[in-house]
C-alpha cells in the first residue's frame, strides 16, 4: 500500500502535471520552512535534533543489523528494501539546498545592487549572466520555432562553452603557475629530510611522465639492473612508502570521521546549527 | 646581487611566461606518439572493462567539471570509446552541472563517429545533485527506482539500453572519473557489498591515495590522470593518433622537467651562495 502510494507520487510527470507537482512540492516545502521558523527556538532545536537523529538512525540500523536478526523468510533487512525511496528523498532535500544557494545569492547581490555600494557592478553582472544563461537554456530546450531555437542554441553555446567552461578551466589552470613559482622559491634542501623529499618528488615526477621512461631506457627491461629504471623506482615509491603513509592517514581520517559523524548525528556538534539563534 | 642570488630570485613573471611556453608548444604541435610504457593499473582497468559480460551495463560516474577537464575528459573519452567499440552498454551519471553537458557532448561525438546509437548503446542520466552515498546505496537495490528518467526526461524502462537493468545483478562494472575523493563511497556502498569491479580515474594529484585500494583489490584498475588516459589509448589501438591525451602527456613531461630544472637552479644558487666569501662575511640572503 505504502509502496504503491509512493510510486504514484514519485512517478515521472510531464507538462501541466509536472508544473502542478512542482508548485505543490515548493508550496509544501515553504510551508514546512515557515512552520519551522515560526516555532519558538527551544522547540526548534529539539525538532532539528530529532529529525537529524531519526535520519541517521535509518542508516545505522540498515547498515549494522544483520538480515538474520529479522523474523523474515528469506532472511533480509526490511530497511534495505526502502533504500531507493531514501535515495530519492535525499536527492529532493539536496535539490532544495541548491535552491537555497540560489536564493542566498539573489538576496546578497540584490542588496548590493539596491544599495549601490562599492562593487555593485559585480553583483549586477551576476544577475545579467544568471538570467542570460537561464533564458538561453530554457528557450533552447522548450521552444518549437526553428529560428528562436537556433538563436538560443547559439547564445547558449557561446555562454556555456565560450564563457562558463573556459572561465572555470582558467581558474583551475592558474594553479600550474603558482606551483612553478612556489616550487622554485620554497623548495630548498636545508636538511636530510628535505633532501629525501626532493629526491622522492623528482623520481615520482619523472616516473609518471613518458620522458621518465626514456631517460633510463638504456637499462634492461628485466634482471637486477631493471630495478633502477625510473618508472620502476617510482612505482616502488608509490606502492611501498607512499601506500604505508596513505593507509595510516586513511585510518586516522576514518576514526576522526566516525567521531565527527557520531557528534553530528547526536547533535553534540554545536557548531553545526546550534551556536546561533535559529 | 651576485649570480648565485640571481639564480634564486628569477622574476616570477618570467617563470609564468616560460611555463606557459613549455606547456603550449607540445599541445599546439600535437604529437601522435603515445607513452611506450603502460602501467599495470591501466592494463588492469582495460582488462576489467573488456571482460564485462555483454548482457550487463557499465556505470560511468563522472564527478568532474570544466576545472579538471584537461585530465578527466581524456579519461572519459578513452573509456567511452573502448566501451562503444566492445559493444558494452553503459550509462553516464554526472554529479557536476557543467560536467553533465560536457560528458554528453563527448559521448555523443564518439558515438556518432563509431556509428552507435543513443538509447541502444548508451544512455546519459543527466545531472544528479547527490548525495552520492545515498544514491549509490539505493541503486544497488533498484536501479530504476533511483534513476527513473534519462537526461531528456524519457523513462528508463522504455529505453532499450536500460529497460532490463533492475539492480546490482545487471551492472558489470563501475568507472569513477573524478577529481576528488569520491571513490570511497562506491567502494563502501556498492562495489564491496555487491562484489562489482570498480575502475578509478582520478586526477594525477589524487592518484597517490588510491594505491592502498589497488593493493587490497577494492579497485580493479586505475587511469592515473591524463597520462593514464594516453596509456589507455595505446591499449585500445590509438597509439598513432594525434590525440589531446598524447599531446598532454608530452606537455606534462616538459613541464615536469622544467620544474625540476628550476628547483635544481634555485638550490644550486642557495648552496653556492652559502659557500661564497660574501655570505661568509655575514650578509644574509634568505
Amino acid at each position: 500500500m505504502m509502496g504503491s502510494v509512493w510510486n504514484w507520487i514519485a512517478a515521472p510527470r510531464y507538462g501541466w502535471q509536472f508544473a502542478v507537482f512542482l508548485c505543490g512540492a515548493l508550496s509544501l516545502g515553504c510551508l514546512a520552512l515557515i512552520m519551522l521558523t515560526s516555532t519558538p527556538p527551544r522547540y526548534r532545536k529539539t525538532i532539528v535534533a530529532a529529525v537529524t537523529f531519526l535520519a541517521g538512525l535509518y542508516y545505522a540500523f540498515e547498515f549494522l543489523i544483520p538480515p538474520a536478526f529479522w523474523p523474515l523468510e528469506p532472511p533480509r533487512n526490511p530497511l534495505s528494501e526502502v533504500q531507493p525511496l531514501v535515495a530519492t528523498l535525499t536527492q529532493i532535500i539536496w535539490s532544495f539546498a541548491l535552491l537555497l544557494g540560489v536564493w542566498n545569492l539573489f538576496v546578497i547581490h540584490g542588496r548590493a545592487v539596491v544599495k549601490r555600494g562599492r562593487g555593485w557592478c559585480n553583483s549586477a553582472a551576476f544577475f545579467i549572466s544568471f538570467l542570460a544563461i537561464l533564458g538561453a537554456g530554457l528557450l533552447k530546450d522548450y521552444t518549437q520555432g526553428s529560428t528562436i531555437r537556433k538563436a538560443s542554441e547559439s547564445v547558449f553555446t557561446i555562454l556555456f562553452s565560450g564563457f562558463l567552461t573556459s572561465l572555470d578551466a582558467t581558474m583551475f589552470s592558474l594553479i600550474a603557475f603558482y606551483i612553478v613559482s612556489a616550487a622554485y622559491r620554497a623548495f630548498r634542501v636545508k636538511s636530510l629530510e628535505a633532501g629525501l623529499m626532493m629526491a622522492a618528488a623528482a623520481i615520482i615526477m619523472l616516473a609518471l611522465v613518458p620522458v621518465g621512461a626514456e631517460i633510463t631506457n638504456w637499462l634492461p627491461q628485466s634482471g637486477i639492473l631493471s630495478a633502477l629504471r625510473v618508472e620502476r623506482v617510482g612505482y616502488w615509491l608509490l606502492t611501498s612508502p607512499n601506500m604505508a603513509a596513505q593507509r595510516a592517514i586513511a585510518f586516522g581520517i576514518a576514526v576522526g570521521s566516525l567521531a565527527m559523524g557520531l557528534r553530528i548525528w547526536l547533535s553534540l556538534e554545536r557548531g553545526n546549527f546550534f551556536d546561533r539563534q535559529l | 646581487m651576485n649570480v648565485f642570488e640571481k639564480l634564486q630570485t628569477i622574476d616570477r613573471r618570467i617563470l609564468y611566461l616560460l611555463i606557459a611556453v613549455v606547456i603550449a608548444v607540445p599541445l599546439l604541435q600535437r604529437p601522435s606518439r603515445h607513452p611506450r610504457i603502460v602501467f599495470s593499473e591501466v592494463q588492469n582497468a582495460y582488462q576489467t572493462l573488456r571482460k564485462v559480460p555483454k548482457d550487463k551495463i557499465v556505470i560511468v560516474s563522472c564527478v568532474w567539471g570544466p576545472g579538471t577537464r584537461a585530465e578527466n575528459e581524456p579519461q572519459t573519452r578513452a573509456i567511452v570509446r573502448h566501451l562503444l567499440r566492445e559493444g558494452t552498454r553503459f550509462v553516464i551519471l554526472s554529479w557536476d552541472q557543467l560536467g553533465s553537458q560536457l560528458t554528453y557532448e563527448d559521448a555523443s561525438e564518439i558515438s556518432k563517429e563509431l556509428g552507435k546509437r543513443y538509447g541502444t548503446d548508451w544512455v546519459h542520466l543527466g545531472y544528479n545533485p547527490g548525495p552520492m552515498y545515498a544514491i549509490i546505496r539505493g541503486l544497488g537495490k533498484s536501479f530504476q527506482g533511483v534513476f527513473k528518467v534519462d537526461r531528456f526526461g524519457k523513462k528508463l524502462k522504455y529505453i532499450p539500453a536500460t529497460r532490463d537493468v533492475r539492480d546490482y545483478r545487471d551492472i558489470g562494472a563501475v568507472v569513477e572519473i573524478t577529481p576528488s575523493g569520491t571513490v570511497s563511497s562506491w567502494i563502501a556502498y556498492f562495489n564491496q557489498p555487491f562484489n562489482i569491479p570498480l575502475v578509478f580515474c582520478p586526477t594525477a594529484v589524487m592518484s597517490a591515495e588510491a594505491y592502498p585500494y589497488l593493493d587490497s583489490g577494492q579497485l580493479d584498475g586505475m587511469l592515473n590522470g591524463v597520462i593514464g588516459a594516453a596509456q589507455y589509448e595505446t591499449l585500445i589501438g590509438m597509439e598513432n593518433e594525434r590525440t589531446y591525451a598524447a599531446a598532454a602527456s608530452w606537455a606534462l613531461s616538459c613541464a615536469h622537467i622544467f620544474i625540476l630544472l628550476l628547483i635544481v637552479l634555485g638550490n644550486l644558487g642557495y648552496a653556492l651562495s652559502k659557500r661564497s666569501p660574501q655570505r661568509r662575511g655575514g650578509k644574509s640572503i634568505v
